[in-house]
């Protein structure tokens, strides 16, 4: 045995040998993350007898991301209206409220809310679940015929996929003001406050509004249950938890954009 | 140390029978047959990287082994761990190495989780039984602190204090004594003593502290090569001629 090792050194796997395995990976996390999900969403059963620990994990996320959500959707809706205008210059102004409202509720809205919530409160999940596993905290549970899914899982999943459509009307409120609050300030913009207002009404639905709202929905389960996925799988001591943690975030920024497409594509072929 | 008949029978049979566990080919595990009596204290003892703690989650059924059979109280695990936790006819605790006290939990929530969760027993009642096990394990006062305001020490011993609450008959204590300087390890082999004294609970101690497990127990496991090398008194011990467990008492004698 020692002959061996001292004569051959360990063979460096090939290229297509890590790529298949990172492949491997990647489809055992999302296969986790689906078998996660369902056992989540069955533990809602337990919902009103565990409803304390759910509040608990509402008032994270929101500490979390209401003061950062105020601020990116104040930036995102002025910036809008300034890019907007600009371009608009020689055309008509006249649909910067269409725009802004349009963009806030169909897309960046729950998009931004879903990044700022994976990013905040889903890192922490991550990292908090990470460094159960690691010290043993989760196996405690199992021992103790506590259900970690239930326990643990079941009021982040929750907590995230209620918190984030009421993020994303939060944030669509905050960046048509913003929009509003440059209309009103910048010289360069020919149009009266009302008419912002006024066009943009006519042109956004309760229809985008409610596509707006399921996206955030969709998105707060992905948001919570990577996180908790990867939390879960870790290994390895405090090197292991940090990895999980930017493999949550990164993963979940992914997915994130992949459900958006896929939302995106349903609702064009229901039109 | 001798206790009560009618104590000891709180405790329940433990039997391992040909456990074997690898790990991406490696085998840990080579075959593990043990007995442990009702009531008795058993401590395992070898050489860091043997499989100690390996054969503990096992028997708490964490992990599964890959071959092999574990009964306990004359029920097979593998039928024991699906029954719901009110149809146990007993229970199992363990003490694990890192403590494993949820950080966000006070010492009192610590302690009562099991009973809160699945226990279906008044906040008062289990207020009571969190109040009589700190004091059992000297920590009465303590409850509102969080795990991070404790030391070491007094971590394990809410570890303690938290198995006792759901009051088993088998308790398994994976390296209660690590990162334990010499006056803490003797008290905390006191106070292991204590509980078996009191409640004849079997106990199973996985441990690379010597001095510890012949102090404690009745009988010491010592753990070569993935099997039981010897399953013997703290007296044969010292006699032993086994090469293995020369092997680790020479090691012990030199690191202690």
């Amino acid at each position: 045995m020692a002959v061996e090792a001292i004569g051959h050194a360990p063979r460096r796997p090939g290229v297509l040998e890590r790529l298949g395995a990172s492949l491997l990976d990647g489809l055992q996390i999302l296969g986790e993350a689906t078998r996660l999900f369902f056992a989540a969403a069955r533990a809602t059963v337990f919902l009103p007898a565990d409803r304390q620990r759910v509040v608990v994990q509402m008032v994270r996320v929101g500490t979390d991301t209401l003061l950062i959500g105020a601020l990116l959707s104040l930036f995102v809706g002025m910036v809008m209206v300034v890019q907007a205008a600009d371009q608009l210059r020689d055309v008509s102004q006249d649909i910067l409220g269409p725009i802004v409202g349009l963009a806030m509720t169909k897309e960046l809205g729950p998009v931004l809310m879903a990044f700022l919530l994976a990013g905040r409160a889903g890192s922490a999940m991550a990292a908090e679940l990470g460094s159960m596993t690691v010290y043993d905290e989760i196996n405690a549970l199992r021992t103790m015929d506590i259900d970690p899914v239930r326990f643990l899982v079941m009021p982040r999943f929750v907590a995230a996929t209620v918190a984030l459509p009421v993020l994303v009307l939060y944030s669509d409120f905050i960046g048509v003001w913003g929009g509003a609050a440059v209309v009103a300030a910048d010289p360069a913009i020919g149009i009266p406050v009302s008419a912002y207002f006024a066009r943009m009404l006519e042109w956004v639905h309760f229809t985008d509004c409610v596509v707006g709202l399921v996206k955030g929905l969709v998105f707060g389960m992905v948001a919570s249950i990577l996180p908790c996925t990867f939390g879960l799988r870790t290994r390895g001591g405090t090197e292991g938890i940090a990895a999980s943690t930017t493999a949550a975030v990164v993963w979940s920024f992914i997915l994130i954009l992949v459900f958006d497409f896929l939302i995106v594509r349903v609702t064009f072929a229901l039109d | 140390m001798a206790t009560p008949a009618n104590e000891r029978a709180r405790g329940v049979p433990v039997e391992l029978a040909g456990i074997r566990k690898a790990y991406a080919g490696h085998v840990v595990l080579a075959g593990v047959d043990l007995r442990v009596a009702a009531g008795e204290l058993l401590a395992i003892v070898g050489q860091s990287g043997t499989g100690k703690s390996v054969l503990l989650r096992q028997i708490v059924g964490l992990e599964r082994p890959d071959a092999g059979r574990i009964t306990v109280g004359g029920i097979a695990l593998d039928e024991y761990l699906p029954l719901p936790p009110d149809e146990k006819p007993f229970r199992i605790a363990m003490v694990f190495q890192s403590s494993a006290l949820l950080a966000s939990l006070t010492v009192a929530e610590n302690v009562g989780l099991r009973l809160r969760e699945r226990g279906g027993r008044a906040p008062a009642e289990v207020d009571a039984i969190v109040r009589r096990v700190l004091e059992q394990v000297e920590l009465a006062g303590t409850e509102r602190q969080f795990p991070a305001e404790l030391s070491g020490g007094m971590r394990k011993r809410v570890a303690i204090a938290r198995a006792l609450a759901i009051d088993p008959e088998l308790i398994l204590y994976d390296e209660p004594t690590a990162d334990l300087d010499p006056i803490l390890t003797e008290q905390m082999g006191l106070l292991i003593a204590r509980i078996r004294a009191a409640r004849g609970s079997t106990q199973i101690i996985v441990t690379h502290n010597l001095p510890l497990a012949r102090a404690i127990a009745d009988r010491i496991a010592v753990l070569a090569e993935g099997r039981i090398a010897e399953c013997v008194t703290p007296a044969e011990l010292a006699a032993t001629r086994h090469p293995l467990t020369r092997e680790f008492l020479r090691a012990s004698a030199l690191a202690g």
